[in-house]
This record gives C-alpha cells, structure tokens and sequence, in this order.
C-alpha cells in the first residue's frame, strides 16, 4: 500500500465520471489548497485566501462545478438526473475534503438546496430555469446555503418525525402571489454574507403538526429583508462561513416555494440523507490525508532507534487507523448507493424510514471512527500532533463539527432506535 | 449550577491541610475573578490579559514561589507531602486557563527536581531562586525525550531517544541539541531544562539559561490549543553551563514525568472541571423536542452523566496519585520505578478521561460548542494538547511499555 487510492471503495459503484472528476479535482487541490491551506485558520473572516481557491474550484474561470446539478439545456452538466448522483456527490465531497473539509462543505452546500429542484424525479423546470444563470453563467463562485436552523430548538427541525414541525418559529404568510417571511436562523453553511440563494425550511401555520404546512421557500439573498450577521468564530472550518440570519417581512413570488403542501416536507425528509452521505464523503477525504501524512511521518521518525511504524505496538494502533479509513470509505459508498437507488425497483426512496435511518447510522459511524482516529493520529504524532505544520490538527478541529452538525449523535441513536425497535414516544 | 465543585467533585479532604486550603481558595478567587468571570473580554484581549494573570499568580500571589523552600523566599512546598496541595493550585489554574496551568505545571516540575526533599540541592537552589523565582515572571520550559528521526542511532531512555547531550569541559559542561522540541514555551523561556545524555550515554538533565546566545529559538509554533504558551523548537549550540546546572542522580528523568503527569493532570482536571460548569448551565437554559429542558430527557441526561463521570473519576485518580507521591515511605521516591509507572498510567487516564468528557459534553452543545463564543472549544483544544505532548511517541507507546516492564516484568521491550 502506498497511495491512498488503494483504499477500498465497491468499484462497481463508481460512475463512469469518477475517474476524471478525480483527476481534475486532485490537481486543483494540489495545486491551489494544499499550499495555503495552514493560512486558512487566520483567513477565516475576509476569505482573501480561500475565495480564489473557490472560484477555480466552482466558477466558470476554473472548473465550474457549481452548475454540475443543473440539466444540460439550462447549462449545467446534467448529474442531478443522473443515476451515480449520490456516488458522484461522494466523491467530490472526498476530493475536496481531502484538501480541506471546510472548503467541501462550502462547496457541496451549495448543492443542498439545489437538490430539492434539481434532483430526478423532483425536478422543478421553472426553479431550475430562475436560478441555472446566477450559477451556470458565473465566472465566480456562487454559493447557496439551506437556512435551517432556528435560536431556540436547535435541531428540532431536523426531527420532523417527532415535532411535525410545530417547534418551527420562521413563518411564511401568502398575500396575494407572495410569500412573506418573518423569522431567525443560526449556523448556516455559507451565511455571513457568502451566500446568493437561501431555501428556507419554515411552517405556514404557527404550531402546527400537519406537514402540509411545512415549507421550503427558495430566497435570494439580496431581497430586501434579509439580514446577515458576521461570521462566527470557530475551532476550525475557517474556509465555511456561518452566522445569524433574519428574515423580517421578506418578499419572495409564491412559486419560489419548492414543490408545495406535503411534498415540500417530503423534499425536506429527502435532502438529509444528501447532507449524511456528503457529510461521510468529507470526513473520507480527510482521512485519505490524513493517512498520506501519517505514512509520511511513521517512516521517518523513530521509536527505539527503528521507524515508528516497525514498531509492533506503534503498528497496532496505525493499522487500526488504516483499518478503519477502509471501512469507512465502503460505509461511504454503500450509504451513496442507497441514495442513488432511490429510483431502482430494489431501492428505497431517499424519504422513507429506511433509508433516513440507516444514513444516519453510516453517518453516525463513521463520525465517531473519523473523530477517534484523528485523535489517535495526533497521539501518534505525540509533540507534534497538536502542530499545526502536519495538518493533521487541521483536520481534527474541522472534522469535530461534521459529527454534531444535522442533530447530532443523539439524533442518529434516536432515528435507528424508533426504525429498529418500532418505539412510538421518541 | 447549585453545588459547590467540592461537593460534586468529592476528593480526600485530609490530604490538603488548612493552610494549603487558604492558598488554593486563593487561587479559586483568582480564577473567578479574573478570568471566568469575565471570559468574553479574556478571549478578545488574549495575549495581553495572558501576560497579566500570570503575573498577579506568579507575582501578586506569589505562586512563583510555592516550591521554594521557606529560607529562599519561597511558600516551603517543597516536600513529597505537598503533592496534593500542589496538584489542587494545578486543578484551580486550570479551571481558569489550561495555558497558564501547563506553564506552572511545567516550572514546578523543574523545581521538584531541584528543591524537593530528599533531593535539596541548596547550592543549586541559591544559584537560581533569586533569577528565576524573584520579582519578574519567569517561565520555564521542559525538554524531554521522545522520537528520533531516521538515519540517527540516539542513546535511549526507557526506549525514548535522547537528543541532547552534554559533556564535561574544565570546570562546567557543554549542552548540544539541534530542533528540539519542548512541551512549553520555547520561544520566550527563560530557562530551559533538557533531558540530556552524557559522554556514557546515561540520562541526565541540564538547566539552560535561555539568554546564553548559543540557544537557538525556532519559529514560534501554532499549535491546536495552549497558543499563549509560544511553544518553539531550540538547539543548543555548544551551549555552556556551570557544573552545578547538571543533575544526574539516579531517577532524576523519572522524576520529572511522575511530576509533570501529576500536576498537567491537575490542570485538565481543572479545565475539565469548568467544562462541566459549562455544560451543565447549557443543559439548563436549552430545550429539546419543542420545549423540555434539555437535562430532563434521559439521552442527554445520559451524555451528562458520561461528562460528570469522566472528571469525577479523574479527579478521584488524581489524588491517589498525589497522595502515592505523597508517601514515600510507603510507595517510594518519585522517580522509583514504581511511582513512575504510577504516575504515568493515571497521568494518561486523567488525560483521556477528560478528553472524553469534553467530547461528550460537545455532542450535546453542538454548533455552539463549536464557536470560540462560548469558550468550550480553547478547552477541547488546550487539552488534546496537552494529551498529545504527554503521549510522547506512537501514541504512549513508551507509556505502555512502561507499564507492560512495571507490572510483567518485561525484559526486553
């Protein structure tokens, strides 16, 4: 073993696009992030760093994959009609993450929302239509940010089985063909100004638990009415903008609203397991890096006058680190594919229990085994893991969020006890 | 929060005598005054308010001088019977800033070595206390062995490379060592001390004053977590030292690691102490599921109850291994074999022990654990330093070993 594409990845999974999208993001990465990436920690409010990286990554003056969701006729390439789109998504989520995990979740966000417009068999033509030029026909890179969660529940939101959203305080009113939205969010990827085009999840009805009130309102950022705060400090993640959003009296036409009552809590059920199975291609990619750089440093440094990795009791503990990035890595694809046979006779649509819950377990997993062995990585390292010069602390400060982040452990424990064990009262 | 942290936290009272508890209720004050109480403006003024809460400790308080005996200005905790009371100063510095505790814990440990009885080295002691222990802050830094890098043949101990030397020359010794790695605090030390290895390859370790201009001072790390400390690599070039500056006695590098792991134990415990109040106030002001607080539902009761047993645990452990160095008439000197495993394998536990805790307690807070807003993840990150640094090599590989030869009799590992 000596590249970290020798880990295993169920080869007849992988789309036919694998290998170029691969190639190409890998030298970007090389090339464009990999270099700067120690500077990104002190980049974190101004993105005079990052913001270029982005645009050769997502805009038409680089690569241009922020149009790869949208059909070919509106310009984009065509992958959210795909049948390898989860696959696909994987991968990207494990190429730019292996370079840096913010940049991916930025990156990938901005696929999010998109998803619910985007995405066979829900494809709406006339969202699609609206919003294909503010990302297709940008020399620059143009993000989009799913605005989900609220102050006082946390994610609350994301429990919809439990609350039927009646903990949701962000409400949309209908006058005449307007929506009008009042209400406060927290934490959004690409918020704090970085965003073009928010959806926001919110309910039509104060209170209520009928889902047909749930809602996904597509808002372009620049509508009046929109306020974003500044970003938030973080442990890590410093090229993903988060901050405080209001929506105070915002106008936006009545069919910005995704797919309308019922099926807009259907596409809400639907984006998790697109957020869970990116969310595993991230912490992938970081640890395909991490094992780069490990290599690396249990070759060179010495344990008793021999490399650490011949060391039997130093080579237990890597080898368990490799271990587990392979199991990872076929937990990551197997959780891409239930997601790409949503539409297969076999599979299961991304919105039932089945599939939100096993994701969830995957996700779950593989958070935890990503958070243990980047720990474990820096305790290898010893005097030189916490140093930021081996980038592995990079990764372990970035990765910790993508396990609290879409309700938590908690949420995932609670999602495989209620599919499992039938409980009623979770 | 209701509870005092005595009260949740229970330790052996007894093992802290009355006047060692109006120190440490001192230090508490300062703690809450000065920095818990007001962790928004420390966090915005860091580097400034840094500096200046050492210097009330060390200065104002006077804690420079704790390990000093009574006759060279210092508080006379200069005795194995100090440990717990030591170890408890350690946990109340770091409830208030991992950083500042890890730079204490680091300069008493040096000082164990020096001023500790049976070990007393006056001469050495008169020669130092007035530079380093008097009316200006001073910091001390620790180089110990660990890795080596490929290509080199290093004396060894316990299986850790040695990567400084020292030789005898006329009436002093000459200390070498090229980008070593310190756990503290390289780059503004003002004394270093260095486990060294002599002509016969035996461990020893050798004070280095940080002025001499053959020390040599790396760029300043950025490191995870304990930033303040201004961690860099050092060489000595040829660096001279008088004779006195070099303590070889049998045990002396096992002495240093029996204390370091007591007192930076002390100082996660503490940390770990003020994550609990943390989480705990989290817990009370947040709701779940469309309004019940979030303690209430027994899943987070149950991360909850994981946070208070990892520290309460840890802080169980940390006075057993404070009251065994306590003791040597009973369990032997500090740098004893057995007392250095001791040390080590509860040093390590406290460490993983509180790691585990913040990390729990993380899952509960989520995002906002994540923003340096609410000041849980500079302890999340202080101490997985700290943890890395006492790790050594291959993850504790070392630490291991030690304990597998302690407790196996293992020849050869």
């Amino acid at each position: 073993m000596k590249n970290f594409d020798e880990f295993s990845k169920p080869e007849e999974y992988i789309s036919p696009m694998d290998k170029h999208i691969r190639s190409v993001i890998r030298n970007w990465a090389d090339k464009e992030v990999m270099p700067y990436r120690r500077k990104y920690d002190e980049d974190w409010k101004d993105h005079h760093i990052i913001e270029p990286a982005f645009d050769k990554l997502m805009g038409n003056s680089g690569i241009g994959l922020q149009k790869a969701l949208f059909p070919p006729e509106l310009g984009g390439w065509g992958i959210g009609q795909s049948d390898s789109a989860f696959t696909i998504s994987c991968a990207l989520a494990e190429e730019v993450g292996r370079a840096d995990t913010a940049m991916a979740v930025a990156f990938m966000v901005t696929y999010w929302p998109l998803t619910t417009i985007l995405v066979e068999p829900h494809v709406n033509w006339r969202l699609a239509k609206e919003f294909a030029p503010m990302f297709c026909n940008a020399e620059k890179a143009v993000f989009a940010a799913n605005a989900m969660t609220e102050p006082q529940g946390g994610a609350d939101i994301e429990n919809l089985e439990l609350t039927g959203g009646k903990t949701i305080r962000t409400v949309a009113r209908l006058e005449g063909d307007e929506w009008v939205i009042n209400g406060h969010k927290l934490w959004p990827t690409n918020s704090g100004g970085v965003a073009k085009l928010f959806v926001v999840p919110c309910t039509t009805k104060p209170g209520s638990t009928d889902l047909k009130d749930f809602a996904m309102i597509f808002v372009p950022a620049e509508t009046k009415g929109v306020t974003q705060g500044g970003p938030y400090e973080k442990a890590g993640m410093a090229a993903d903008k988060n901050s405080d959003i209001w929506f105070e009296d915002v106008r936006v036409p009545s069919w910005y609203r995704a797919h309308g009552p019922s099926m807009d809590a259907q596409i809400f059920r639907e984006i998790i397991p697109w957020g869970l199975a990116a969310s595993m291609g991230f912490m992938c990619g970081a640890m395909l890096n991490l094992y780069e750089i490990l290599y690396d440093f249990v070759s060179t440094k010495t344990y008793k006058n021999k490399p650490l990795k011949e060391d039997d009791h130093i080579a237990s503990i890597i080898g368990r680190i490799a271990g587990d990035i392979d199991i990872c890595r076929i937990l990551s694809y197997e959780a891409a594919k239930m997601g790409d046979r949503r539409n297969k006779p076999y599979g299961y649509p991304i919105y039932s229990d089945e599939v939100a819950c096993k994701m969830r377990n995957l996700k779950d997993f593989v958070s935890d085994r990503a958070v243990d062995i980047f720990g474990k990585a820096m305790d290898v390292l010893g005097p030189y893991g916490a140093d930021r010069e081996y980038d592995i602390e990079k990764h372990w400060r970035d990765i910790k969020i993508i396990q609290l982040w879409m309700g938590g452990k908690q949420l995932c424990q609670m999602e495989a006890a209620r599919y499992f064990f039938n409980c009623k009262t979770l | 929060m209701n509870k005092a942290l005595d009260e949740l936290f229970v330790y052996p009272k007894e093992l802290v005598d009355e006047e060692s508890k109006r120190v440490i209720h001192l230090v508490r004050q300062w703690a809450d005054k000065e920095i818990i109480s007001k962790r928004q403006e420390y966090r915005e003024n860091y580097e400034k308010l840094f500096i200046e809460t050492r210097k009330s400790l060390n200065l104002t308080i006077g804690l420079q001088r704790l390990t000093l005996p009574e006759e060279h200005g210092g508080f006379g905790w200069n005795n194995p019977a100090n440990a717990p009371g030591i170890a408890s100063i350690l946990t109340e510095i770091g409830r208030a800033d991992a950083a500042i505790g890890v730079a204490a814990a680091v300069k008493y440990t040096i000082l164990a070595a020096i001023t500790m009885a049976p070990n007393f080295d006056k001469a050495l002691c008169d020669a130092l206390a007035p530079v380093y222990c008097g009316e200006e802050l001073k910091t001390f830094s620790l180089i110990l062995p660990g890795m080596g890098n490929i290509g080199q043949d290093t004396p060894l101990f316990l299986g850790r490379s040695i990567l400084a030397s020292v030789e005898a020359e006329s009436d002093g010794y000459v200390v070498n060592g090229k980008d070593l790695r310190p756990i503290n605090s390289g780059a503004i030390a003002d004394l270093f001390c260095v486990v060294c290895a002599d002509k016969a390859d035996k461990p020893c370790i050798a004070l280095v004053p940080g002025d001499n201009a053959n020390v040599v001072r790396g760029k300043t790390l950025l490191e995870t977590g304990l930033n303040a400390s201004s961690n860099a690599d050092v060489s000595f070039n040829n660096v001279k030292i008088p004779k006195s500056y070099v303590i070889s006695r049998q045990g002396v590098v096992e002495e240093l690691y029996t204390w370091l792991n007591l007192l930076l134990g002390g100082v996660s415990v503490g940390t770990g102490m003020n994550f609990f109040e943390m989480v705990g106030d989290w817990s009370e002001t947040r709701t779940i599921k469309g309004g019940y607080m979030m303690k209430e539902n027994p899943l987070c009761a149950s991360v909850l109850a994981d946070v208070a047993d990892e520290v309460f645990t840890s802080r169980l452990f940390l006075y057993d291994l404070a009251q065994t160095i306590s003791k040597p008439n009973d369990w032997g000197q500090s740098g004893s074999q057995r007392v250095y495993t001791i040390a080590q394998v509860i040093g390590s536990k406290i460490q993983q022990n509180v790691m585990r805790a913040i990390n729990r307690g993380l899952e509960l807070m989520g995002s906002a654990g994540y923003s340096k807003e609410w000041h849980v993840e500079k302890h999340w990150r202080d101490i997985k330093t700290i943890q890395s640094y006492l790790c050594g090599v291959g993850a504790e590989a070392p630490v291991k070993m030690d304990t597998a030869r302690f407790f196996f009799d293992c020849k050869d590992i």
